[in-house]
């Protein structure tokens, strides 16, 4: 799971490959149609498509000439259950907040208020 | 998941209201000023975000608050360094505070952070919205709970709520 992450972590952290799936969200098409807004050789497109193919992030076509490119949504479509772990993540460091808050609180007082001189 | 136990954790709530955007909301038992000082102060900031537990602080944290200032991050957990930086580009003490957020590895990427304070029946009501270039970019944010969440144990949040609880 964390390679198949990290695959895809590498696969979305460059500019170009990320403008080839915003692309592919609209639908399928060829490599030179793909090609065509970079200012790229056939070969350096042709490598970034490799990356994504291995990322699991789009699928080739098989018909010899054309291979149209498509996106694959499911190493997207995780949004909710990745969600679950952020919120559970970020809990921790807020609960960490309040606690710390509570401190806060607790040392003003103790000082009498004299800071914020209420 | 177990409950935390520890006051309004069942107040925070994570939500995607668009493609590109993550908002958090919590509510904190302190007034707006206190929660704007412990989020923006490197000394506080270093002492709630470094005591997560056994491998995790906040080696660097700089904040130069004002408007165009830098702020800069590193937080330590068990598995390396996490680095971001950004710009304040709002400041309204202590109600609102906007500013750029960057992952190092991922420079390109920039994301706007929007935060409100709002007192809320003599608490404070943290509504915090980051907006990302692209849904791909905050699906990547998103997913890195995947690897730090599970890692972290409640033990050390246990022991300081007991401490506090014995005062």
């Amino acid at each position: 799971m964390a390679d198949q992450l990290s695959t895809t972590f590498a696969a979305l952290a460059d500019p170009t490959r990320r403008a080839i799936l915003a692309r592919l969200a609209s639908g399928e098409c060829s490599v030179t149609e793909l090609a065509a807004p970079f200012e790229m050789s056939m070969p350096a497109v042709s490598k970034h498509l490799r990356v994504l193919e291995r990322a699991g992030l789009i699928a080739r076509g098989r018909e010899a000439q054309w291979r149209p490119c498509r996106l694959e949504a499911a190493p997207l479509k995780q949004v909710a259950e990745w969600t679950e772990q952020y919120r559970q993540m970020w809990e921790q460091h807020f609960d960490s907040l309040e606690l710390y808050l509570q401190q806060m609180k607790a040392k003003e007082k103790k000082h009498g208020g004299k800071r914020r001189g209420k | 998941m177990a409950a935390s136990g520890v006051a309004n954790s069942e107040t925070f709530k994570v939500s995607t209201p668009s493609d590109t955007e993550i908002h958090f909301t919590r509510l904190f038992d302190a007034p707006p000023n206190l929660v704007f000082e412990a989020m923006s102060q490197p000394e506080h900031i270093k002492r709630w975000w470094g005591n997560l537990g056994d491998g995790y602080s906040v080696p660097v944290c700089e904040v130069d608050l004002r408007v165009g200032g830098k702020w800069r991050f590193v937080n330590r957990h068990p598995k390396g360094d996490a680095e971001f930086y950004g710009v304040y580009r709002e400041i309204n003490r202590p109600g609102r505070i906007v500013f750029t957020e960057i992952y190092a590895p991922f420079p390109d990427a920039e994301s706007v952070v929007t935060a409100t304070l709002t007192e809320e029946n003599g608490k404070t009501r943290l509504n915090a919205t980051s907006k990302y270039p692209s849904k791909q970019v905050r699906d990547m944010v998103l997913s890195t709970g995947m690897e730090k969440g599970a890692a972290t144990s409640y033990d050390r949040l246990d022991e300081v709520s007991m401490e506090l609880l014995r005062k």
